[in-house]
């Protein structure tokens, strides 16, 4: 089944037909495709300079900074001092394996924490808006919609001082697990408005007639939902999957805010230490640590290039 | 204005060919149909006149100038898209007069030219309107007038009538056609509907799977069509096929389902030249009849009827000869009854017989006279 | 002959109505009441019933008076205008390059322009923390060191001589090249999903590519400009992510490096003083209220709501 998804969701587009009307061949437009690419592709360059930059220093014996690319000498020194921990004098303490594979379990932890909430609340939330006629839907979705446009950072806030009270009334043994709650459910909250409009297009797109059918033999509507519509929105579910899981991965705020305060650390407040004890740091180190944490980035990147620029401007209809 | 000519083009989009080895000639000033089924490569011709596709292979002459290389603006054409392409932030004068803006023309003479033509398709109370402001068919003139504004040498219309509901296409066929005429201008006209290409058009071109399968005047690609794809794209219902043995004892016999059918004369020297084991029979609907008993003088093959279907003017009987099913129009009042043994009986000089491996139509497509 | 059941509604929609109301709802009243009291250290038994306007008034008399705030409501309107003109035009441009090149060159550049906003935010800042580091390992500086355009290492985000322009010009170009992505993605699938016949009909009258954007291309997507330009305001004014890691890395000023946002963020977090940041953080909730609504408005929110079939 995970296959079928997969292939589903990276499969090419599909050849255009033949009748499809193309561009206007007989005009030469080499030459201005040549301008614009040249332009287009000389503001590029010092953007993606800077990321090979950060990927080359991770292996160096230094910042590399471009011209010096020649006279640095490389090595995997970096990346094995990370992995041993061994980041003195990087962190102004010594780490060990073990907190550095926590550090990066507790960054899974939160982005898959905050994509599994968003996926399942926007897939329940999406439905019910989709097909289900009640009182105020359209008041309802109009607030979400204004939730999506309004900063819930500027809330934060009131959702920390919640937070501080609410800890009093947690048991000890469980408040490791309540801090990372909490942290998933608060920044999912960012991600929901937009992912249940999301995903009430998806369901918008099924024709009734498919639920009507098996309503009429006499299914729930709760085991039609389960059973006979989510299985056709597989691909809205996947989009809406990746877009939480970078959400949750990329977040420094929140890990920030409801973590790190507790002492439970993530890449990102990993990396903010780091570089905040900069009279000690070895920035290389600093470079490893951060390209280890873009990986998965750019692997889902890379992976789900169209969707995720379909689904990026998918919010928008004129 | 100018001919348009196409020698032996070809047009290869990746793997697939579009079109394949085209030679067609367009009269000055008369009106072309590029008749065929949708992919069959109808509006690929059309582009490749305006200039919008480069052939793979092959010349593309207006008059004696090559225009194989030149981009659309240096063809002088006009081009009406199917879904007209109007732009919804101008008003209508402004999408008429865009293409004059655009080779910097004085705004006098612009406003002379697009007065001019929006009276010639009275359209002159609509210019200060925006497109979505407009009906279907009021939106198909201003396109025409964008077309038409710059004064073309050729006319190109890509399936114009598409999206205008039946009655509508009616009206506006009759209008494009009284407009070619009245400007003598060489028009190109895409169409999948045999009717309307029928009814406007001087000279037919039908095109199948990227390649020419008949040019004629109309009356030519419906009575003698040259293979066995235009007899049965044309016409509606169109032509009954049947399979046919070919007998060679006691002269030249066709098999027709199990029963013996005697060739017209016109066909046996055909048929006894040709070494043919098989054959196909071809008819039109309205050029045979249901009868009970055979007459003389008329091609005669047993069926069984299968359905009457009345359609006031008219009645369509299906019937069964072997394994296939054969249209008929018969009058109104004629009544059959399901299951009732008939003879189906075609008027001798309307049977066409085509090869079964090349299609062609033995009489039309004689070889050495194709 | 009915039989009740519970509603299947409450199924579908609690989970997300408990999170919007635990988040958002809660949080947004709270906030305002948090602002008229002396909330300081989270002390919440201490200081939640002491109600006043002092905040207010201080937040008044500081931006008016105190030069660390008046730095900062500068910082905020040069940062806020001259970033959404970067981001809207950018995009724009982008878009129309983008459209004009083959989609198989397009697609690679649109992705390395997303690749900003997709980035972690702490490595994004890692990475701008290299370029203007303050000594000669700096990127920037060790490229015009060796170009010998400047003769020492400069600190580029705090030295006083540079201030306030250099600051303001990093954090202008680091939330730059995040929020240009929006308006690209936006305005080139607007680009896309125009008519093709609109492009091809006039490259057949001869347009040139300046020609089509002029007259075809950018009037149609008039509201597209329009959503971007007000969206964008919203979230220039809110967001702060990918300044604060800069500023807590003490890579740009303190002040001259803070925008509105910011400045809330860690006067509650760092200053600890709760009460005044929910003072501050209330005139943002009112901004982006009213800028949310208009947000509404242009997408034509009513078009896309269509009924359900009937009520199953």
């Amino acid at each position: 089944m995970a296959s079928s998804i997969l292939s589903r969701m990276f499969r090419r587009k599909a050849k255009p037909k033949v009748e499809q009307l193309r561009d206007v061949e007989t005009i030469k437009r080499r030459r201005l495709n040549a301008v614009i690419g040249i332009a287009v592709g000389l503001a590029t360059l010092p953007l993606v300079a800077l990321y090979l930059l950060l990927a080359l220093s991770s292996f160096a014996d230094r910042i590399v900074t471009g011209p010096d690319i020649i006279e640095a000498e490389y090595s995997t020194t970096n990346w094995k001092l990370l992995f041993q921990g061994k980041l003195e004098p990087a962190a102004g303490r010594l780490y060990d394996l073990r907190e550095l594979i926590m550090i990066i379990v507790n960054t899974f932890i939160v982005a898959l924490g905050v994509t599994v909430a968003v996926v399942l609340i926007s897939v329940m939330a999406g439905y019910a808006f989709s097909r289900m006629k009640f009182r105020g839907r359209v008041g309802l979705m109009e607030f979400i919609i204004l939730l999506h446009a309004f900063p819930g950072v500027a809330l934060i806030i009131a959702v920390y001082a919640i937070y501080v009270w609410s800890l009093g009334a947690v048991p000890k043994d469980v408040l490791t697990e309540y801090r990372f709650l909490y942290t998933i459910l608060a920044r999912a909250s960012l991600e929901i408005p937009m992912s249940i409009w999301l995903m009430k297009g998806f369901f918008d797109r099924i024709p009734w007639e498919v639920e009507w059918s098996a309503m009429v033999d006499g299914a729930s509507r709760i085991r039609v939902w389960r059973q006979i519509v989510l299985p056709q929105i597989k691909p809205g579910i996947a989009a809406i999957s990746i877009f939480a899981f970078l959400a949750g991965w990329e977040d420094l705020i929140y890990v920030h805010v409801f973590l790190y305060t507790g002492g439970i650390k993530t890449l990102a407040t990993f990396l903010e230490e780091v570089i905040g004890n900069i009279e000690t740091t070895y920035l290389p180190i600093a470079a490893a640590a951060g390209t280890l944490y873009l990986i998965p980035t750019i692997v889902f990147f890379v992976l789900t290039q169209k969707l995720l620029l379909e689904a990026m401007s998918g919010g928008v209809k004129a | 204005m100018v001919e348009v000519r196409l020698e032996r083009v070809s047009k290869r989009f990746g793997r697939v060919v579009a079109v394949n080895n085209v030679n067609l000639q367009f009269p000055d000033g008369k009106f072309s149909a590029l008749l065929g089924p949708s992919g069959s490569g109808k509006s690929t011709i059309l582009y490749l006149i305006a200039g919008i596709y480069k052939p793979t292979l092959g010349k593309i002459l207006f008059g004696d100038r090559d225009v194989t290389e030149l981009p659309p603006k240096d063809r002088n054409v006009g081009l009406v898209f199917q879904n007209y392409a109007l732009y919804p932030h101008m008003t209508v004068y402004d999408n008429i007069a865009f293409p004059l803006r655009l080779k910097k023309i004085d705004e006098n003479a612009i406003n002379d030219k697009v007065n001019n033509v929006s009276k010639l398709l009275r359209i002159q109370d609509l210019l200060e309107r925006y497109p979505h402001q407009l009906s279907g068919g009021q939106q198909q003139r201003v396109a025409l007038a964008r077309a038409l504004v710059k004064e073309p040498e050729v006319l190109l219309l890509d399936e114009p009538l598409s999206n205008l509901d039946a009655l509508l296409r009616l009206t506006i066929r009759a209008e494009i056609k009284r407009l070619q005429q009245k400007l003598e201008i060489t028009a190109i006209h895409v169409t999948h509907d045999q009717a309307e290409a029928m009814s406007m058009a001087d000279y037919i071109a039908v095109i199948d799977r990227g390649s020419v399968q008949q040019v004629g005047s109309p009356w030519e690609v419906y009575n003698k069509p040259r293979n066995l794809f235009v007899a049965t794209f044309m016409g509606s219902p169109p032509s009954n096929v049947l399979p046919g043995r070919i007998v060679r004892e006691n002269g030249i016999w066709i098999d027709v389902g199990g029963s013996m059918v005697k060739p017209p004369e016109r066909m046996v020297e055909l048929l006894r030249e040709s070494e043919l084991d098989d054959v196909i029979v071809a008819f039109r609907p309205e050029h045979a009849s249901i009868v009970k008993e055979p007459e003389e003088g008329y091609i005669s093959i047993p069926a069984e009827v299968f359905v009457t279907e009345p359609l006031g003017r008219e009645s369509i009987v299906t019937a069964m000869v072997g394994g296939s099913s054969v249209k008929v129009l018969m009058p109104p009042e004629a009544e059959f009854k399901p299951g009732e043994s008939v003879y189906i009986q075609i008027q001798p000089d309307k049977l066409m017989l085509f090869d079964p491996i090349t299609e062609l139509n033995i009489e039309v497509a004689r070889p050495g006279k194709s | 002959m009915r039989i009740p059941k519970p509603n299947p509604i409450w199924f579908f929609l609690s989970p997300a109505l408990f999170l919007i109301i635990v988040f958002y709802v809660v949080p947004l009243f709270f906030s305002i009441y948090i602002s008229f009291t002396p909330l300081q250290n989270w002390n919440l038994a201490r200081y939640l019933d002491q109600i006043s306007l002092e905040n207010y008034e201080r937040l008044f008399y500081m931006a008016m008076n105190d030069p660390d705030v008046t730095k900062v409501v500068k910082t905020t309107i040069v940062f806020v205008t001259i970033t959404l003109i970067f981001n809207v035009l950018g995009g724009l441009i982008l878009a129309l390059s983008m459209f004009f090149m083959d989609e198989s060159l397009s697609l690679p550049y649109r992705l390395i322009w997303i690749l900003p906003r997709m980035t972690p935010i702490a490595v994004y800042s890692l990475i701008w923390y290299y370029f203007f580091l303050g000594d000669e390992s700096g990127t920037l500086n060790s490229l015009l060191l060796r170009l010998g355009v400047i003769e020492k290492p400069l600190a580029w985000g705090n030295s006083p001589e540079l201030l306030p322009e250099s600051a303001w010009a990093i954090i202008i170009l680091v939330n730059g090249l995040v929020g240009v992505s929006f308006g690209m993605v936006v305005f080139y699938s607007a680009l896309r999903s125009l008519p093709r016949e609109h492009v091809i009909a006039a490259r057949v009258e001869g347009a040139s590519a300046f020609q089509m954007t002029r007259y075809v291309l950018v009037p149609q997507l008039k509201w597209h400009i329009i959503y971007v330009t007000v969206w964008q305001l919203l979230s220039l004014i809110t967001t702060y992510a990918h300044i604060f890691l800069l500023v807590q890395w003490g890579a740009i000023d303190k002040w001259w490096g803070s925008p509105w946002a910011l400045y809330v963020f860690n006067t509650a977090f760092t200053t600890s003083d709760q009460g005044f940041a929910a003072a501050a953080a209330v005139i943002l909730v009112v901004i982006g209220g009213i800028l949310g609504i208009l947000v509404l408005r242009l997408m034509g929110f009513k078009k896309l709501m269509q009924e359900p079939k009937g009520e199953l």
